[in-house]
């Protein structure tokens, strides 16, 4: 197993309180996989991968248990140098805003060549050359002449690939994409997407897809993991997911979005807002908002059932909502 | 069941995270800037429940912060012996006894004397009026002269703005110590009002584009544009939407400002060009007191102890009320 | 004289150039940035007419313009017959009142200073002939419970709600004064999945209640789809294809629309087999530099010379002008041919399962 997240906790110390952001989130990777893990504001996906590279903020946030372990050794435990080494080196991050994420103010050659002379050690002239081929890869139309243009001088999507260039320059063998695509026109994020997914086959990485995007989920997840509050509530392969959701969350989510091929009468709407993290609710934290809520929900926190060999649900009422058509 | 309404959105759901705790969340759980940032219910702040508004939020930060407590309660000790210096220094600053000159402390006199034998704590004491009028008044005609001009140049923009970054380029470019030289020089008056004419005419450039750039931050919000769409004369969206929201950057500036101002009214006094005797200012007596620093250092120690004080009171002042206004959106 | 039968907005010829100038004191025209570049529709009374395009095709500014906002370089914007573009003072203020805009970011859309009650109520300050001083507050409240908000919140403050509720709140005040028209600028592009479904239902049934006219402009196709009547698809500051949303979305005939909705991810994995994929290449030109004839020839795999010389027209491509079949419906593209990108219904079922034959 590439990666394995077990039972990890993440608070947030603010002003107002001690906000709960993840709370005992397990999930894993194989080698070569894609997992896609599917949530709104405030089921902290996104928390989750800034625990496992390593950056989040610590104060405020801090991690308060669980493992991470990457290759079988638990990242949780290793001294900052190590991380760090890891970081860039085996996993590699891309986030959803490229103009933000790089530097604008050195060249895009510089910053990819700058992997390779920190990592590995090569001269100015060998890194720089790396630095083309790797635009080169990534299709960005004459790499040779634009590796010394800024990041400003390219577009939206341009922008994205030089990301996705130097998340892949060292080979990592995990790498973990927040909302890639998200900021991106669709043609542009069908152009991305399909780029990250070649490069991911050729070079066998496993892939954490973090998004809100159902339709991008179903392209590219081979598993998904659903999260609300900062839990997981359903794991499942992809196919499974979207034929019978075991969740009533994911069943709400993937009635009420309006499809490229239907036109619906009035949508499914799921009720009521994404929960405070600061005072989330007691029981299962989606009961507010759950047409199948009962008594026990308002009190009992739903552990992961084993809906079949691959797939969990934290719901008390599963078999209901997998056979409720 | 009883009929939902639909605003029972969060009925297990918690009460909303104010801009407060949304400040350090937002940064580390930002999920995408295209998500629901703060979620939260429609239900109270608080306990009470109470609608509470920037403003509101920004005071209570502020109470709680001890840079302002401090800088408050001194600033609020200066304004209070500026306006009634009897309270605390029964004598009068200009009775004074050559005979008594540069002498040391006494009982009743606890600064001892300076040069032209005036008690030191008296003078002391009355400069604070000086320097507190100066600081402030100078604060309020910058800020409304530049404030105003800024504003209107980031408001309409075109032609106004061009002609207006240039005259500020052309008084950036003045040396204000060299400036008071020159123009004060030739004020005959020893009042208060030369000085603060012309920190007035030296500092509102400095006000101007602060309240420039912050209009133009706040007018490319959509809430402007909306305010336009519905009809709204350049007046009402001046007045109800550019001013409140464009108003924090430049109130912080100013508090910041008037220590500085405090300080350029000594440094003019003790150059001679501001206030000069018979009025009373640190400034004069530092000038005095520079001579004998080394015979009768207390002579200049209290004046400028004072001033330091006084000036640090205001800029952290300014602080504490730039920390409190700062979180994003407000 | 306007008619019954007639459309309430009529838009022909719109352009919005943005002049690129050199120079400090004296500034001189180098060039423009054609944002929106001779644009034609037409709104029906009740209708949704959907505008989608990718980002920097001009629908937004072609929103601005609607509401004046900004004034348009050419062409005209007839409301109810009469041509808007050049009303000033008074009358563009009567106008104001029957246009009116939702804006996209629910975070900057509302003064944070103004209380809830204060931004739904000041439509009646700046036109207090539709609301008289002692009946404002009920009208306020009433909007509220409208879009689904307890009216007891009137004295709250913008950042005391989420951002689904400060799109309805925004909606509110969008339906103050009584609009006929509503141009909404990607209203729900910045809420959750979740929040999404909410507010385009309530979209849905106030414009059954009020009986308005929507433009809803969007870059997510498939919410576009659910709302409108009929859509606009936009490249580069025109209208490339326009028609119902069964004619563009089952039967698209501009390569632009195909290669759009082609790369419209569909939740459902099975199609990932079944779907044709059409990948553009290259980037979007600069609207300061648009390419001669037709502008998206640059990118389109059917470019030919033809395409570099002519302009193609918004019009029923002449193949199709005799057929009956529903791709006969106005696009711009000199090689016109209808293509199926959406996948079938038959190789899917609905998610969350409602057909049984697994």
């Amino acid at each position: 197993m590439l990666l394995e997240v077990r039972d990890l906790h993440v608070e947030f110390h603010t002003r107002d309180g001690v906000a709960k952001a993840v709370n005992g989130v397990d999930y894993s990777v194989a080698e070569g996989e894609t997992l896609a893990v599917l949530g709104e504001s405030g089921s902290g996906k996104s928390v989750t991968a800034q625990a496992i590279m390593g950056i989040l903020d610590m104060p405020p946030g801090r991690i308060s248990g669980g493992e991470i372990l990457f290759q079988g050794h638990d990242l949780l435990k290793l001294g900052a140098d190590a991380r760090r080494r890891i970081r860039g080196q085996e996993m590699a991050m891309i986030f959803q805003d490229a103009l933000s994420s790089l530097n604008p103010v050195l060249s895009v050659g510089d910053q990819l060549g700058e992997m390779f002379v920190v990592h590995r050690g090569m001269s100015r002239g060998d890194a720089r050359a790396k630095a083309v081929e790797l635009m080169d890869r990534v299709r960005i139309p004459a790499a040779r002449e634009r590796a010394g243009d800024f990041p400003h001088q390219f577009s939206g999507g341009m922008r994205q690939r030089i990301m996705i260039a130097m998340a892949l320059a060292l080979e990592p063998d995990l790498i973990i994409a927040d909302e890639p695509t998200t900021a991106l026109d669709v043609t542009v994020q069908a152009q991305v997407m399909e780029l990250l997914a070649e490069l991911r086959r050729e070079l066998n990485m496993g892939l954490i897809l973090i998004t809100h995007d159902l339709g991008v989920v179903a392209d590219v997840a081979d598993r998904i993991a659903v999260m609300y509050a900062g839990r997981i509530v359903e794991t499942s392969p992809v196919h499974d997911l979207y034929r019978a959701p075991a969740h009533p969350y994911t069943k709400g989510l993937l009635k009420s979005i309006p499809r490229l091929d239907q036109k619906g009468q009035e949508l499914y709407a799921v009720k009521g807002l994404p929960p405070n993290l600061l005072h989330i609710p007691p029981g299962c934290a989606f009961h507010p908002r759950c047409p199948m809520a009962q008594a026990v929900c308002r009190t009992d926190v739903p552990p992961l059932h084993t809906v079949s060999e691959e797939r969990r649900s934290a719901c008390h009422f599963w078999k209901e909502t997998l056979d409720a058509r | 069941m009883p009929e939902q309404k639909p605003w029972d959105d969060a009925t297990g759901g918690g009460a909303i995270s104010g801009a407060g705790a949304g400040g350090a969340m937002d940064l580390a759980m930002d999920e995408g800037t295209t998500l629901e940032k703060t979620p939260g219910g429609p239900e109270g702040t608080g306990p009470t429940g109470r609608p509470r508004s920037l403003w509101s939020d920004a005071w209570r930060d502020l109470r709680r912060n001890p840079v302002f407590i401090v800088s408050g309660l001194l600033i609020l000790f200066l304004v209070v012996i500026s306006v009634w210096p009897s309270l605390i220094a029964t004598q009068d600053p200009l009775d004074c006894d050559l005979a008594r000159a540069q002498e040391g402390s006494r009982p009743g006199h606890p600064f001892g004397f300076d040069g032209q034998g005036c008690d030191v704590y008296t003078r002391t004491v009355h400069g604070a009026r000086t320097s507190v009028t100066v600081g402030v008044l100078s604060t309020l005609g910058v800020s409304l002269l530049g404030g105003v001009l800024g504003g209107l140049a980031g408001f309409f923009g075109g032609a106004w703005d061009a002609v207006l970054s240039r005259i500020t380029d052309i008084f950036f470019g003045i040396p204000v110590v060299l400036g008071g030289l020159v123009f004060l020089s030739v004020v005959t008056s020893s009042t208060v009002w030369p000085v603060i004419g012309f920190i007035v005419l030296l500092g509102w450039p400095q006000i101007a584009r602060i309240a420039r750039g912050s209009v133009i931050t706040a007018k490319q919000n959509d809430y402007v544009q909306a305010a336009r769409a519905l009809g709204a004369s350049n007046s009402r969206m001046l007045l109800r939407h550019i001013t409140p929201n464009a108003i924090a950057p430049v109130i912080v500036v100013a508090t910041i400002a008037l220590g500085t101002y405090i300080s350029l009214e000594a440094t003019l006094s003790y150059l001679g060009v501001g206030l000069k005797p018979p009025a009373v200012s640190w400034g004069i007596d530092i000038s005095a007191a520079s001579q004998y620093v080394r015979n009768a250092p207390h002579m200049l120690l209290w004046p400028a102890g004072a001033l330091a004080v006084t000036v640090l009171a205001f800029i952290m002042l300014g602080d504490a009320v730039r920390d409190a206004l700062d979180p994003k959106l407000r | 004289m306007h008619a019954e039968g007639d459309p309430i907005l009529e838009v022909r010829g719109l352009v919005k150039h943005y002049p690129l100038t050199r120079g400090v004191l004296f500034k001189k025209q180098i060039g423009a940035v054609k944002a929106v570049d001779g644009v034609d529709f037409e709104l029906a009374a009740g209708e949704t007419l959907g505008i989608v395009g990718e980002s920097g095709c001009g629908k937004s500014t072609v929103a601005k313009l609607l509401v004046h906002l900004e004034p348009p370089t050419g062409g005209v914007i007839r409301y109810k017959g009469e041509d808007v573009t050049k009303l000033s003072g008074r009358a563009l203020k009567a106008v104001r009142r029957n246009i009116q805009m939702v804006f996209q970011d629910p975070y900057t859309s509302l003064n944070p200073r103004m209380t809830v009650g204060d931004i739904v109520g000041e439509p009646y300050e700046i036109h207090p002939e539709v609301a008289p001083k002692g009946s404002r507050r009920q009208k306020v409240q009433d909007l509220l419970d409208v879009v689904g908000l307890n009216p007891e919140y009137i004295n709250r403050y913008p950042h005391q709600f989420s951002g689904g509720q400060r799109q309805r709140i925004g909606i509110a005040r969008g339906l103050a004064l009584n609009p006929e028209i509503i141009v909404a600028d990607e209203p729900v592009s910045a809420l959750d999945v979740s929040v999404q479904a909410q507010v385009v239902n309530l979209l849905d049934r106030l414009q059954t209640e009020f009986d308005l006219s929507f433009l809803f402009i969007a870059h997510d196709l498939s919410v576009v789809r659910h709302i409108s009547d009929r859509v606009g698809v936009m490249y580069l500051g025109r209208i490339v294809e326009i028609g119902t949303d069964e004619e563009i979305y089952d039967h698209p005939t501009h390569p632009y629309t195909q290669a759009l909705l082609s790369a419209v991810p569909v939740p459902d994995p099975r199609a990932r087999e079944h779907r044709e994929r059409i990948i553009l290449h290259g980037d979007v030109p600069s609207p300061a530099n648009i390419p001669s004839g037709c502008r998206f020839r640059t990118r389109c795999w059917k470019a030919q010379e033809r395409c570099e010389r002519e302009v193609p027209l918004l019009a029923v491509p002449a193949v199709l002008r005799d057929s009956d079949s529903p791709a006969r419906h106005d696009s711009a593209c000199h090689f016109a041919e209808e293509k199926h990108v959406v996948p079938a219904e038959d190789l899917r079922e609905a998610p969350g399962g409602t057909k049984t034959d697994e």
